[in-house]
């Protein structure tokens, strides 16, 4: 099992991530990737259909925490799927609309483990590791809350464990 | 010495705290120095309070009654928002 962990400013390259991925092993028979993006909206705290124009996001962290609750998130899902490499790249500092926030990647013998892991460790990461987002929302900077949807997205993997 | 950090937005709230505090028996939890912080600054108490927010020692989620040591790193951390 081989895992890479990043915390980092620079922007990543899916090419180069998947490669990596990919030439772990050749028992490796599925790749699954996921990239998230900055949108350029955030929905509004009034009502449901209002949605403000995001001008930019920056990305805190917990500089050491961090890397090693995402290592601890992925030491999780190998308990539960069988996977034979595992990336994750979480960036920070400024972002704009549109940029590449967060890369998943998860290499597997078979699909089925992959999809389900790669799945796992974003609704994971949204609820465990240490990140705070704070947006300028039309001029005004402030720091966005924690949604009840990602917590129910990561409860669904309650019970999922393999024995 | 006791090292305090406040993210997210707890950390716009702490703005006016010393953010390294002298280690001292009656300050022997997270609690007691939320308690403490909240004297001086009773908007930081507040929030601090929040049932959501959860404390670390040493980069390591603890109770709110672990105990502290001399030279910790102690850390307020609002719910996350990654991803």
């Amino acid at each position: 099992m081989s895992i890479y962990v990043s915390v980092q400013t620079e922007d990543f390259t899916v090419a180069n991530e998947y490669q990596r991925l990919r030439q772990i092993t050749h028992s490796a028979g599925a790749v699954v990737t996921f990239s998230g993006l900055v949108r350029d909206f955030e929905v509004g705290s009034g009502k449901q259909s209002q949605r403000d124009s995001l001008k930019s996001l920056t990305l805190q962290h917990y500089p050491e925490m961090t890397e090693r609750l995402l290592e601890e998130i992925i030491q999780e899902s190998q308990k539960r799927w069988s996977t034979l490499g595992v990336t994750v790249i979480h960036r920070v500092g400024r972002l704009l609309p549109n940029d590449q926030i967060v890369f998943v990647g998860v290499v597997s013998t078979h699909r089925d483990d992959a999809f389900q892991a790669a799945q796992f460790l974003m609704d994971y990461l949204k609820i465990r590791a240490t990140f705070w987002k704070k947006a300028d929302v039309d001029g005004t900077e402030q720091w966005l809350e924690a949604k009840g949807s990602d917590t129910a997205a990561a409860a669904r993997w309650d019970g999922s464990h393999r024995d | 010495m006791i090292n305090l950090l406040f993210f997210g937005r707890l950390g716009d709230c702490a703005l006016e705290v010393d953010k390294s505090i002298l280690y001292q028996d009656d300050l022997a939890t997270p609690l007691d120095v939320r308690d403490w912080l909240a004297k001086a600054h009773g908007d930081l108490g507040q929030v601090l309070s929040e049932p959501q927010v959860l404390v670390s020692v040493n980069k390591r989620i603890v109770k709110w009654d672990h105990p502290l040591a001399d030279n910790d790193e102690l850390a307020f951390l609002p719910p996350v928002t990654g991803g």
